[in-house]
């Protein structure tokens, strides 16, 4: 490879770069306009003035640096506001049992399918692959069919439950137990071990990164929750953020841009912390 | 009888998976069949013939195919590139795949108010067009919300199937390309020869999981332009999402079926090719 390599490709992806966090930087900082800055910026409407002026069309500006710099966005929608503390603890509500339960379900789910004899099982598991493969739509239906019969339809279990039990928890940590060397459970049952002491033990330990990378990907799958909450929930108060946001950027376009940082803090962050463990999590979730 | 380990481990999630999935994917097939869910009559394939009526699901079927057909190739090609730079970069490579990972993990409902002022009719983009002496543009209500919808998506997958060529690109041995060079290859050869060779195992795999993500775009769609957007962006999800408004079960269980068919028909046509692939 030649040495001058860097030099030509660090601009290069740099610009390309720039345009793709572009629509972040800018949210991030109109988040510190007044409210009165936003308001003049984001509209589009002709002010007397402007008819006196001659100005025929007017378009919403977008600017990347405030004129005065201010936090009364955040102290809008975090203390004045209690509707969207609400909201970002009903995205809590939802994320944080899908995490867990899935964690859970699908490490038990995977270590049995690595410790189970049976020729069949890669049979079964297929049928976990192709439910995997379906798109969101696809599986909608077949949810919303079970939450009636069970009469969750009105609560948040309606999506909660098949998020726990959905298959791609399963397939990732057996992509990442598969890579276990056999031999080391085979060295456990020899000195005696009992398959839970194995299971926490053995393949819970080799499995980190992949529990980080599951959660992640959860995390931000059920954060980003949209169809389900518009078709589940008919309650205003009970609905994630997503949602909400998308309301309250045609009301209130003065506090919107707070509301989207502080709900995309928390996949930012985890993305930093865990970029590593992420991108292992999507290798692995290339199907093989 | 002695019951495997392995099964004790396995029933509580094959349990739940059998009760959320599996079961009422069959109650909801049969449903496909019959003419209304509670005392329904066999109607055969009524509901299907009906469906396939349906202008505003013919619509939806074939922009939704459309979209797919447009977006996913781009979106491979430009993850491609874009993981080919990285992967010829010596520092900062770490730096640089977190750029591209940063949309995928924002939530699409933080990035609303950002699109639809940049592409509103009286939006940014069009008083910069302006300024430029470009006339006004229908972003989002004309042929054009198609190419918008395709470029949202790209900005949102590529950082996906870019770790996906990363890791793909990582396992050509670098020899490979040393000994094109000293037989005097050509840069365009050795990419013919050695690299696309090389990863189309992984480019079916991106394929696949581009395929099954493409339907994901209906949520910034969504809440851009809501249930009922130009017609050019009224993809298979509106119309779903607009048949759970009404509760048409027929149609919803009808249009369910059809998509799991076409889903695994495509699923296992590109296993199977991925399979070939690798050999």
């Amino acid at each position: 490879m030649r040495k001058g390599a860097d030099r030509i490709l660090v601009p290069i992806l740099f610009c390309l770069g720039l345009v793709f966090l572009l629509p972040l930087i800018v949210t991030f900082t109109n988040s510190f306009m007044t409210e009165a800055e936003i308001a003049l910026n984001y509209t589009s409407r002709l002010t007397v003035f402007d008819l006196v002026d001659g100005v025929v069309d007017k378009f919403i500006q977008i600017r990347l640096i405030p004129k005065s710099f201010s936090v009364d966005q955040y102290k809008e929608v975090l203390i004045n506001q209690p509707s969207f503390l609400i909201l970002l603890l009903n995205s809590l509500k939802i994320t944080l049992p899908v995490v867990l339960g899935s964690l859970i379900v699908s490490m038990f789910t995977a270590y049995g399918f690595a410790i189970w004899d049976w020729k069949h099982k890669e049979v079964l598991f297929s049928v976990y692959i192709v439910v995997m493969l379906m798109p969101l739509q696809a599986v909608l239906v077949p949810n919303y069919i079970i939450a009636d019969m069970l009469h969750i339809r009105d609560s948040y279990l309606a999506i909660i439950l098949p998020g726990i039990f959905s298959p791609f928890g399963v397939f990732l940590m057996r992509q990442g137990m598969k890579a276990i060397p056999p031999a080391y459970f085979e060295a456990a049952r020899m000195d005696g071990a009992g398959y839970l002491r194995i299971f926490w033990h053995v393949a819970v330990p080799q499995l980190k990164s992949m529990i980080a990378a599951l959660c992640m990907l959860l995390f931000i799958e059920y954060w980003n929750l949209v169809e389900q909450a518009v078709i589940f929930i008919d309650d205003y108060a009970m609905e994630p953020l997503s949602v909400y946001l998308s309301r309250l950027a045609e009301g209130r376009t003065g506090l919107v841009f707070a509301a989207s940082c502080i709900y995309m803090f928390l996949p930012l962050w985890f993305l930093t912390l865990g970029q590593k463990d992420l991108e292992k999590g999507i290798e692995l979730s290339g199907v093989k | 009888m002695r019951i495997p380990v392995g099964v004790m481990f396995i029933l509580p999630g094959l349990f739940g998976f059998i009760l959320f999935f599996i079961w009422p994917f069959c109650i909801s097939l049969g449903y496909a069949f019959i003419d209304k869910p509670i005392n329904g009559s066999f109607t055969g394939l009524l509901n299907f013939i009906e469906l396939f009526r349906n202008k505003s699901y013919l619509r939806g079927l074939s922009n939704t195919i459309r979209f797919i057909a447009i977006s996913v190739p781009l979106n491979m090609g430009l993850s491609l590139g874009v993981a080919m730079l990285i992967n010829k970069m010596k520092k900062h490579k770490e730096f640089f795949s977190l750029i591209f990972l940063v949309p995928l993990v924002i939530p699409s409902g933080s990035m609303v108010s950002f699109w639809s002022s940049l592409l509103a009719y009286d939006g940014a983009l069009n008083g910069f067009l302006q300024t430029v002496g470009v006339e006004k543009i229908k972003w989002l209500d004309s042929n054009l919300a198609l190419f918008v919808m395709v470029l949202i998506f790209i900005w949102k997958n590529l950082g996906y199937n870019m770790v996906l060529y990363l890791a793909g690109l990582s396992n050509i041995p670098k020899d490979y390309y040393e000994s094109a060079w000293v037989d005097g290859a050509k840069p365009r050869q050795s990419f013919r020869y050695i690299t696309l060779l090389h990863i189309a195992p992984t480019s079916v795999l991106v394929l696949i999981m581009s395929m099954i993500n493409s339907f994901k775009v209906f949520k910034e769609i969504y809440l851009i332009t809501g249930s009922y957007p130009h017609e050019s962006i009224y993809t298979l999800q509106h119309f779903m999402n607009n048949m759970f408004a009404s509760l048409n079960y027929p149609q919803l269980t009808t249009a369910t079926t059809v998509l799991v068919v076409i889903i695994a028909l495509f699923a296992q046509t590109l296993l199977r090719l991925e399979r070939k692939a690798s050999e």
